[in-house]
């Protein structure tokens, strides 16, 4: 059908009965406008901020709360049942919110849920990682004159770095697997493919799109190993390799 | 009370897993019921099997189960709910599956045996069937297409009803557009459903150069339903493809342009049923549809999207309601 086959501006239309390795290593089929690329970039520049805020929100309130052992139960027990929320509901439930207020389908709606799924297991490993510092450790730097930020910031948040970037590293992967639930709410980003591949009843989409998002997942584990490797100091790695060894 | 249908979309996603589930273990379940019905049914025919409703005082037709499947959204859901219940007071031993799907699912489920009767919109039947034939605003032409079209695929396509759910490019009040030839210079924004983007009577009839030529300024694809028109509201986009029967084009005041051009088929609806289920039951059967299918009005399928769209109705109900108001059962 030539007519399917003709390109119109910012839509995929692909024909259905194209091969996934015709579709799916055509140059234009990434490079094009709405193409793999832009889909790309939507998804990882709304992953990054989503991430990055989540830090922000998490890290410190959680190093906070856990230095000065308070409010243990409760936070820990508000932030785990938040995770028992469908972050397709969240999202869902408030586009009609954001359109009747003229915010539009993105970015609140999305950004919302997916920053209430990264919150938990950043909050989480940050509030472990800091108060399994052992008592000993925190009294000795207490000796030495630190003050309550000093042992925070140098002795507790650096020995515990490798949970809390553990944490970060699966809150982002949760975000990048998450993501592509905007198509499905007036958005775009990778989730587009299996959004149309669905509805237009096409495997080669719907494939392709699985692809996109699972390997955008993986790679980003990957970045994170290797961030592990740059930031953490070689003897914070080797105690949580032993840490990693005794829980064992 | 805009945001209830969405949110009540929302709760059913949530939901369709373990429906799914649940269905998976009903299914596995009727398999083991329909082979001990059939053994029992030669030596005790007084208790038929297979009907969980008492019938005391109805003669049941002999023949095999019906099974029938609305598609996933209301007005197909009520629409297979009124087939399926005039049927079963008629005395049919019908099953009226779980919806599912849309058309691409409905009629390959035919196809394969899984459903025995599906109700169609005629002009889809034949998008999906025969997509390189012309369209046409008659349905007898499109019913002389697509019937040999199901006929290759074992079934039977009877009588279309006078109920149409017609394609409707909708636009707020206020556009000054009256058809879709007015919109070619008004830089809209249009939403459609993903499938939309591939159709020839959708955006790419809009698009065509040789037909109605309208650039849009931005295209967004939204899920088909009340989104479309809680978009609309909110200026997001400013045509949407919906439906004609969609309570909510009368609800918040919007418009339905004249397609001027001809580009949108006939969307009669009409019951698709498995040939050999048809045949074994004899004429009497395709009669008793032909009779509801003549009953059945557009001014039916707009009340009852607003039962089930606007009032939040169950599908069954409204559909038990018109059956009984219609003196069919």
């Amino acid at each position: 059908m030539p007519d399917s086959a003709r390109p119109l501006p910012g839509q995929v239309a692909v024909p259905r009965d194209i091969g996934f390795v015709d579709w799916f290593f055509d140059v234009g089929t990434w490079t094009d406008k709405g193409g793999i690329l832009d889909s790309l970039w939507e998804t990882v520049l709304l992953c990054s901020i989503v991430t990055i805020v989540a830090v922000i929100v998490s890290v410190p309130i959680a190093a906070a709360l856990a230095h000065f052992g308070k409010a243990e139960v409760s936070t820990t027990w508000l932030v785990s049942i938040s995770r028992a929320v469908p972050t397709f509901a969240i999202a869902a439930l408030l586009v009609p919110w954001s359109l009747r207020r003229g915010w539009g389908f993105e970015p609140w709606p999305i950004f919302i849920a997916l920053l209430l799924l990264a919150l938990v297991p950043i909050y989480l490993n940050t509030y472990t990682a800091i108060s399994q510092v052992p008592d000993g450790t925190v009294d000795a730097a207490r000796a030495l004159g630190h003050s309550e930020t000093s042992i925070l910031t140098k002795v507790e948040f650096a020995l515990g770095a490798s949970v809390v970037l553990s944490g970060i590293r699966v809150a982002a992967i949760q975000v990048v697997a998450t993501e592509p639930i905007r198509a499905f709410l007036g958005g775009d980003g990778l989730g587009r493919y299996v959004r149309d591949g669905f509805g237009q009843n096409n495997d080669t989409l719907v494939i392709g799109g699985m692809i996109l998002i699972g390997g955008l997942a993986a790679l980003t584990g990957l970045i994170f190993v290797l961030l592990e490797r740059i930031v953490l100091p070689p003897g914070v790695r080797r105690l949580a390799r032993q840490q990693g060894d005794r829980t064992r | 009370m805009i945001t209830n249908p969405t949110r009540r979309r929302a709760t059913v996603k949530l939901l369709a897993p373990l429906v799914a589930l649940g269905l998976v273990a009903a299914a596995c379940g009727s398999d083991s019921d329909d082979d001990s019905s059939s053994t029992d049914a030669p030596t005790d025919s007084s208790a038929p099997a297979g009907s969980d409703v008492p019938t005391t005082e109805m003669e049941m037709m002999d023949g095999p189960t019906i099974r029938l499947r609305g598609q996933d959204f209301s007005e197909s859901v009520t629409i297979a709910e009124v087939y399926g219940q005039f049927l079963h007071a008629k005395g049919y031993d019908v099953e009226v599956l779980t919806p599912a799907g849309f058309r691409t699912e409905a009629i390959d489920s035919i196809q394969n045996g899984d459903v025995d009767l599906i109700i169609d919109y005629i002009g889809g039947s034949l998008t999906a069937l025969v997509p390189d034939a012309p369209t046409s605003a008659d349905p007898d032409e499109i019913a002389a297409l697509i019937g040999p079209a199901y006929a290759d695929i074992g079934a039977t396509l009877l009588n279309y009803s006078s109920a149409v759910d017609g394609d409707a490019f909708v636009v707020r009040g206020d556009s000054e557009a009256t058809t879709i030839s007015d919109v070619a210079g008004l830089d809209y924004v249009f939403g459609g459903s993903a499938a939309c983007f591939e159709r020839e009577q959708c955006f790419i009839g809009y698009t065509d150069p040789d037909l109605y030529n309208i650039t849009f300024a931005d295209t967004v694809t939204l899920e088909f339903g009340p989104l479309l028109g809680e978009a609309l509201s909110a200026e997001e986009v400013d045509a949407v493809q919906w439906n004609t029967t969609a309570p909510q084009i009368a609800e918040n005041g919007f418009k339905v342009l004249e397609d001027d051009l001809g580009l949108h088929p006939a969307q009669n609806i009409a019951p698709i049923i498995n040939t050999e289920v048809l045949d074994a039951y004899g004429a009497q059967l395709g009669a008793d549809l032909d009779e509801l299918s003549a009953l059945i009005t557009t001014a039916d399928l707009l009340a009852w999207n607003t039962e089930t769209d606007i009032e939040l109705r169950e599908s069954d109900a409204v559909a038990t309601e018109w059956l009984e108001a219609s003196g069919l059962i």
